[in-house]
């Protein structure tokens, strides 16, 4: 290994400098490796520059790693780039001036030495000179260094220039001036693309006429067709996905370009309005990437919507020859109008061997189930015409047919229909006599009545949604939109997202054959159903059908789901409306499941100092039969808990938890000593619960582990004067809290309460040392939906003798403070989520005219 | 001087090139033509002319798609459209038929037949059937079954195989469909076929074993991971991630491991299982065992996927990452590893317990088929207590089940119909029926013998004619009701146990401090359960239930326990010891002998024991406490 870093601080001209790598061949060169740096010769230790030559691959695979956590940032390098490109000026302009610098400094030190008499080496090179101080008595060889050091002080400029004023202005104006420079060389190397992405966007707006013109040879090879049993574990190349912590798949899109054959005549229509649209929505989301290597899903800037406006065996040329195409995988094709005449294939024809398929009227026998998507066929007129919301209820017509090509023979179906039932169905066709124009397409007519078209499905209850050539209408759409519920009478039609999509909350499906009874199957739906279907179709419309933007990014989020399938949206998600998420409660502890008996509770004890009542509760708590670890957390960092052998002794574990911070949210922590799932949060002062007391709330709870299980009860009322709410702890015959001084509750909640508390509550209560039982009440009833229990009559945890004067002894600011938390709390969480009962629990044959001996809980304790 | 005038250059030299920098630079990118776009890669550009671009159908085009004749169906192919006449079933409702088999059968394909003719939907006469069974059979000289006398090409027929035994196809499927244990993939046909589970020979007919699941979470110290191994077996390894994911891709260090012998169930977070068929067993113990199924790219079908929503109890993941599978099970939120193991618990109790269960699941698919919009909404198969317990027949709006309030976001009806069962003709208990109206909340009174129709509420106050109820306990039952719409609340009860001296479980009217019973002769209950009882019970259960008054009780509560898992609630009930004993509870202290019986008989048609006891009873808030009377709500509830 060789350090050549003085190499080139050689002012001894005599010397001369050869480096090892001038010789004519390295003895050996798999284990030579030589090392420079800026840092001598140009002084610049701080940019910490430096090279390695070596011509082992893996010693240089091995440091390039290093590189990873050492990097040189872009600026130093630019920089460094720049200085050692400049040859001329360092050969001729840097490199005599510093030789003639260093020499002049090495003379003098030289001098200096000589004349005290002190032996050195000094060579022809670098900046330092080897002194030999063996000689002199251990004081003086200090005295020598320090004298010399203040002598250059007053001597002035040698190895170390001392600055004069004149000086320092100028190495100031030098130094700001190259700092300046540097500042400005950073901000162009990042300017460009702010310029980029604002203001030179209308500079970069171009004409699609302008987009590069390709030239497909009549014998450039051509894609297989489709490959029915690909899946995604067989066809999609999930490694390019890779690892993600945001779960997101990141899609690259090809520029657009235009593709010709052999004589110039252009495949298809370069790109449509539609997938413009779509392309720029996706160009615009969160899976958008730019760089072609880190993309998961590739989507051609080929327009591949309607399949009659391309030339099919060009365009799967032009797929062929895109630069990932790799028999296409990975590849995601956007086709709404599959098929031509005269048979009408219900997938797209273009040979596109593994490419995903996102297409509009796939039928089961050409949807690859869980690898193509099926999508809308996009109304335009989804985003002309202007219809507002019509909400859910009965409407003038029963079953409306309004498609205008509909087989003579379903027309005539439903012509006998609406003869056989009149008023209630009605069937439109195109209008005949109008005048022609572009405006037919929004007309509608049932014999000489007109009726405009999107506006009467609002009219109508069922609307009709019937095969035509193709398999996906459009009509579906404008339909889900008129809140109408579509009647889809197309077999072996796979619906609309119907991977994710329940659209049978949304639809009803009729065989093709059952057409003459359409109307008796209709009219047994029953009424509330069929609310819920129109309320259903048009949230529907609103969340997947509205916009091309709509489509494009629910087709993403189907096969992101299917690549990230634990970040997955459930059904719900997909399904729901917002007014039933909103309302809607999911119990996180939904089962019902009575834990063992045997599992018992886990006492958590918080303590600050008060150890003789501490100790007092750890004897009472411990009679219980049911406890099985007592856990106490000392919550006072000034002071050492007692020792061991103080503690009591009792027949359960005993664990001492010491606290970083005295924080009340360190009752509801989640520690990993919790070992059962039945939690008792008891205070170190409660030493009033009898011990058939605390069991019994065990058993209360096993019953109902999703609820908080306490014993004195607390009410939140709406003030009417004050408007707000109010904390009362008067003793009322309802219910909606408990308090946490002694309660069960599911050790869930403690890590619900530690990491999910909504807002700043947390902190809240830690700020003002109280209601973090309140907290822990509003936490369990927002996310079961459900009350408390409250267990036995107690009523108050101080003072259980006084209850003569209840009422009188209540703190007033305390009443406050309360009342404030449950405000606050209720604004935080948005709604408030406590629930009021008036029911207690009491053993089976509490107070119950039968002998105490024989009853399981004897002991209950009094108010 | 040199050094000085040396500097003034160098400053010079960095003040131009600064100037050079700052001025000219900028000068020179615009002077710069736009690069070519190709290598603008800013997003999709957003183009000058998106206005004039045209539109990807043309106006005319796309409601005017060319006319076509109705496509028949492509020979091979069938879907539930084409290949089913539902028309025989929507008439007569879904009648069930089962081809006699010739020769002799197996325990397990006997199993299937109990099950299928316990059903409701089984008929005995093939004109009346609307789908017909066949069962494949396994013969060992690997010749099939012949084809049944009724066949008609497999119209409306479902092909039973439920041990996967490929037996060469001797005849045409036809149109029929196939209800096969885990399908591969590749010949299901969604919507027509129905996959069925993987079931070992020894599945239980009825009843079945219970979840494994005994708390909700994970109890700490449990291993991540159990991965299925040949034979049934498994081994659990750590959460160390290092440790080698499945079999076969790593000769490295296994970690710390533990083989289990065959057939017992995994104890850990999450299984994982590997895609090839024979696997899919392993399956059906992950659900049991409440470990969550981590299904790598399977190659067949998940059982009921039609109905089943597998992403709230499995996750299916792929099988090429398997670190990315592992670390994301390990990142995996609490609340979801919570809400997943409840779901595989709840799955198996509901569908896959017992052979019953997945013949019956079968059975309600198809029905549900023929259904179309009025068939089970997806809530109900989704969600406890499962779409076997939840009759569509009821209603098709969940809201009106006691089951689903918390999700809908809704509330049972804020008021009770009183129901009074009148034995004999005589005098109507006026007295009682004042009582009972004197309740606010109460909205009929009426005393029909399960009047379904005639009950508009909710809530059904079920009385005998000798209760006696006074009106302020009804309210504050009908109040403790309204927060557990789901259960039973009554006010008298009776309790289980397992009598060791006769072998058989009992049950006893005598006041004790638990009770597992709330007699029907006062009680609240969600009307729904009228319905259950008189369509989902088993007809010989109901004979039973006729014969002796007191099994009457005894059905309900069962049905009632079976269906929501949890014990009644008590409420408190003045005047039980004063004159109500001897009437409301026949039999007195000591059953007779055949009510013994009758709970004995129930436990068998069952197939287990459904009743859970509970200690507690639920009381007014000041209920009997040593305050001012005048605080009291529910006054008269304490007088003696």
């Amino acid at each position: 290994m060789v350090d050549e870093v003085y190499m080139l601080s050689v002012f001894e001209k005599s010397a001369g400098y050869h480096s090892v790598l001038s010789l004519e061949g390295l003895p050996d060169p798999q284990r030579t490796h030589v090392m420079w740096a800026t840092s001598k010769d140009f002084g610049m230790s701080g940019l910490r520059f430096g090279t390695l030559y070596t011509e082992n691959r893996d010693v240089a695979t091995a440091v390039a790693s290093l590189c990873r956590y050492h990097g040189l940032s872009g600026l130093v390098q630019y920089q460094m780039a720049q200085l050692l490109r400049d040859r001329d000026w360092i050969n001729q302009v840097y490199l005599p001036e510093n030789h003639a610098r260093l020499k002049a400094a090495h003379t003098y030190v030289a001098g200096e030495l000589r004349a005290l008499g002190i032996p050195f080496l000094g060579r022809g090179a670098g900046f330092f000179i080897w002194v030999d101080l063996r000689k002199e008595r251990e004081e003086e060889a200090a005295c020598v260094i320090m004298c010399a050091s203040v002598k250059y002080n007053i001597r002035g400029p040698a190895l170390i220039p001392r600055m004069k004023s004149k000086h320092r202005i100028y190495y100031i104006t030098l130094f700001s001036i190259v700092l300046l420079g540097l500042i400005a060389t950073g901000m162009f190397q990042f300017w460009p693309h702010s310029i980029e992405s604002s203001s030179d966007w209308s500079v970069e707006k171009r004409s699609v006429r302008d987009v590069p013109v390709v030239r497909l040879p009549a014998d450039s090879p051509i894609p297989e067709r489709g490959d029915l049993s690909c899946r995604m574990h067989t066809c999609f190349d999930v490694y390019r996905c890779g690892f993600n912590p945001k779960n997101k798949i990141k899609v690259y899109i090809y520029s657009l370009k235009k593709y010709v054959d052999d004589f110039g005549v252009p495949v298809s229509n370069t790109i449509s309005r539609e997938y413009n649209e779509l392309l720029t929505a996706i160009s615009d989301s969160d899976y958008y990437t730019d760089d072609i290597s880190r993309a998961c899903l590739f989507v051609p800037s080929i327009d591949v919507l309607n399949q009659n406006t391309l030339r099919i065996k060009e365009t799967a040329q032009a797929l062929a020859q895109l630069s990932r195409w790799d028999r296409g995988t990975n590849h995601l094709l956007f086709n709404m109008l599959p098929g031509g005449p005269p048979d009408y294939n219900t997938a797209l024809d273009v040979p596109r061997d593994r490419a995903l398929l996102a297409g509009g009227g796939f039928s089961t026998w050409t949807y690859r189930q869980g690898y193509d998507v099926s999508i809308p066929v996009y109304s335009p007129l989804s985003a002309e015409v202007d219809l507002p919301e019509k909400g859910p209820g009965p409407r003038r017509y029963f079953l409306l047919s309004s498609q205008m090509a509909v087989h003579p023979e379903y027309r005539e179906d439903l012509e006998a229909l609406q003869a056989r039932h009149g008023e209630a169905v009605l069937v439109l066709d195109k209008c005949t006599n109008l005048s022609e124009g572009v405006l037919s397409v929004r007309r509608r007519c049932h014999k000489h009545q007109v009726f405009d078209y999107p506006q009467v499905l609002q009219e109508a209850t069922f609307c009709v949604v019937l095969r035509g050539a193709r398999l996906g209408q459009a009509v579906l759409s404008d339909v889900l939109r008129a809140g109408c519920v579509p009647v889809v009478i197309a077999d072996s039609y796979v619906l609309p997202f119907s991977e994710v999509l329940d659209w049978k909350r949304a639809s009803v499906v009729v065989p093709e054959e059952k057409m003459s009874e359409v109307y008796s199957i209709l009219q047994s739906v029953p009424q509330r159903q069929i609310e819920e279907m129109q309320r259903q179709a048009r949230w529907f419309w609103e969340a997947y059908f509205q916009s091309i933007k709509a489509i494009a990014l629910a087709t993403l989020q189907i096969i992101n789901d299917r690549i990230y399938p634990y970040a997955a949206l459930s059904y719900e998600e997909w399904n729901d409306p917002p007014t039933v998420k909103r309302g809607s409660v999911s119990n996180p502890l939904f089962l019902p499941l009575i834990p063992p008996q045997s599992q018992g509770f886990t006492a958590i004890v918080l303590t600050y100092d008060r150890v003789e009542s501490l100790f007092r509760v750890i004897t009472e708590v411990s009679k219980v039969p049911s406890l099985s670890k007592l856990l106490v957390v000392w919550n006072n960092q000034n002071k050492n808990p007692p020792e061991d052998s103080l503690w009591p002794k009792i027949r359960v574990p005993l664990k001492v938890v010491r606290t970083a911070e005295n924080k009340l949210s360190n009752r509801f922590f989640p520690y990993d000593e919790i070992e059962t799932e039945a939690v008792l949060a008891i205070d170190d002062d409660i030493i009033m619960l009898t011990s058939d007391e605390l069991q019994f709330g065990y058993e209360v709870w096993r019953e109902f582990p999703d609820r908080l299980v306490g014993y004195p009860g607390r009410l939140h009322l709406w003030d009417h004067e004050m408007n707000k709410w109010k904390y009362e702890s008067e003793w009322t015959n309802e219910v909606s809290m408990v308090l946490t001084g002694a309660a069960f509750y599911h050790k869930y909640f403690n890590y619900l309460y530690t990491y999910k508390m909504p807002g700043d509550i947390k902190n809240w209560v830690d700020a003002h040392m109280n209601c973090e039982d309140i907290a822990m009440n509003f936490l369990v009833a927002n996310v079961t939906g459900k009350a408390v229990i409250k267990v036995t009559p107690r009523k108050k945890f101080k003072c259980p003798e006084c209850t003569a004067i209840d009422g009188l002894s209540l703190d007033q600011t305390h009443m406050v403070e309360r009342s404030e938390c449950i405000n606050k709390f209720a604004s935080v969480f948005g709604t408030m989520p406590l629930k009021v009962v008036e029911h207690r629990a009491d053993p089976v044959l509490y107070k119950d005219d039968f002998p105490e001996k024989l009853k399981s809980f004897p002991n209950i304790g009094s108010l | 001087m040199q050094s000085w005038r040396g500097k003034s250059l160098w400053l010079a030299l960095s003040a131009s090139w600064l100037l050079v920098l700052l001025r000219v630079f900028p000068l020179l990118r615009l002077a710069v033509p736009a690069r070519p776009w190709a290598s603008a890669p800013q997003g999709w550009p957003h183009w000058l002319d998106t206005e004039l671009l045209p539109s990807f159908s043309q106006p005319g085009e796309l409601p005017e798609d060319a006319p076509q004749p109705p496509q028949a169906p492509r020979g091979g192919g069938c879907d539930w459209g084409a290949c089913f006449d539902a028309s025989k079933c929507r008439t007569g409702g879904l009648k069930v038929f089962v081809h006699p088999v010739a020769g002799p059968i197996s325990a397990a394909h006997r199993k299937i037949l109990a099950s299928i003719e316990s059903s409701r939907y089984h008929t005995a006469s093939p004109e009346e059937a609307c789908l017909l069974l066949f069962l494949s059979l396994e013969v060992p000289a690997g010749e099939c079954s012949p084809v049944p006398q009724q066949w008609n090409g497999g119209r409306n027929h479902l092909v039973l195989d439920l041990h996967p035994a490929p037996c060469p196809q001797t005849f045409q499927l036809g149109r029929a469909m196939v209800a096969k244990a885990s399908p591969t993939a590749d010949t299901f046909r969604p919507g027509f076929d129905v996959a069925l589970p993987l079931l070992p020979e020894a599945h239980p007919l009825r009843g079945g074993a219970p979840g494994q699941l005994r708390q909700h979470s994970p109890h700490p110290g449990v291993p991540l991971l159990a991965l299925a191994e040949e034979r049934g077996r498994w081994r659990t390894a750590g959460t160390d991630p290092s440790a080698c994911p499945w079999d076969g891709r790593c000769e490295q260090d296994r970690g710390p491991e533990q083989t289990h012998p065959g057939g017992t169930l995994p104890n850990a977070t999450f299984c994982l299982i590997p895609s090839h068929r024979p696997d899919a067993l392993h399956f059906l113990q992950a659900l049991q065992a409440g470990c969550i199924p981590v299904l790598l790219s399977p190659r067949w079908e998940l059982p009921f996927s039609e109905v089943i929503d597998w992403t709230k109890a499995a996750i299916v993941a792929d099988e090429r990452l398997p670190f990315q599978v592992l670390a994301a099970l390990q990142e995996m939120p609490l609340t979801r590893v919570l809400a997943l193991r409840q779901q595989t618990q709840f799955l198996w109790d509901a569908y896959f317990s017992s052979v019953e269960k997945v013949m019956h699941t079968t059975l309600e698919i198809i029905q549900d088929r023929i259904f179309g919009a009025s068939a089970h909404a997806s809530l109900l198969w989704n969600s406890p207590p499962g779409a076997l317990l939840a009759l569509p027949t009821f209603s098709t709006s969940p809201s009106d089940f006691p089951f689903y309030h918390l999700q809908r976001g809704s509330r049972p009806v804020g008021r009770f119909s009183a129901l009074i069962w009148v034995g004999a003709p005589g005098q109507p208990p006026l007295k009682l029926i004042q009582a009972v109206a004197g309740s606010q909340n109460c909205a009929q009174v009426s005393d029909r013998f399960f009047p379904h129709r005639a009950i508009s509420t909710d809530a059904i106050l079920s009385l005998d004619g000798h209760s006696s109820v006074t009106t302020s306990e009804v309210d504050f039952a009908f109040l403790v009701w309204q927060s557990f719409p789901e259960r039973m609340v009554g006010f008298l009860t009776w309790n289980h146990f397992w009598d060791e001296a006769q072998g058989g479980w009992g049950y006893t009217a005598e006041r004790a401090n638990e009770f597992s019973m709330v007699l029907t002769s006062a009680a609240f209950y969600h009307r729904y359960y009228h319905t259950l009882f008189t369509h989902s019970l088993p007809k010989a259960l109901r004979t039973l239930a006729d014969e002796a008054p007191t099994c009457v009780d005894i059905l309900m509560n069962f049905l009632v326990a079976a269906v929501t898992k949890l014990p009644p609630i008590k409420v408190p009930y003045g005047k039980q010891h004063l004159e109500a004993t001897p009437p409301l509870v026949p039999g007195g202290p000591e059953p007779q002998p055949t009510a013994r019986d009758c709970i004995n008989q129930m436990a068998a048609g069952f197939g287990y024991m459904p009743l859970v006891s509970s200690r507690l009873r639920l009381d007014p808030v000041l209920f009997k406490d040593p305050v001012s009377v005048l605080r009291k709500k529910y006054r008269s509830l304490e007088k003696p």
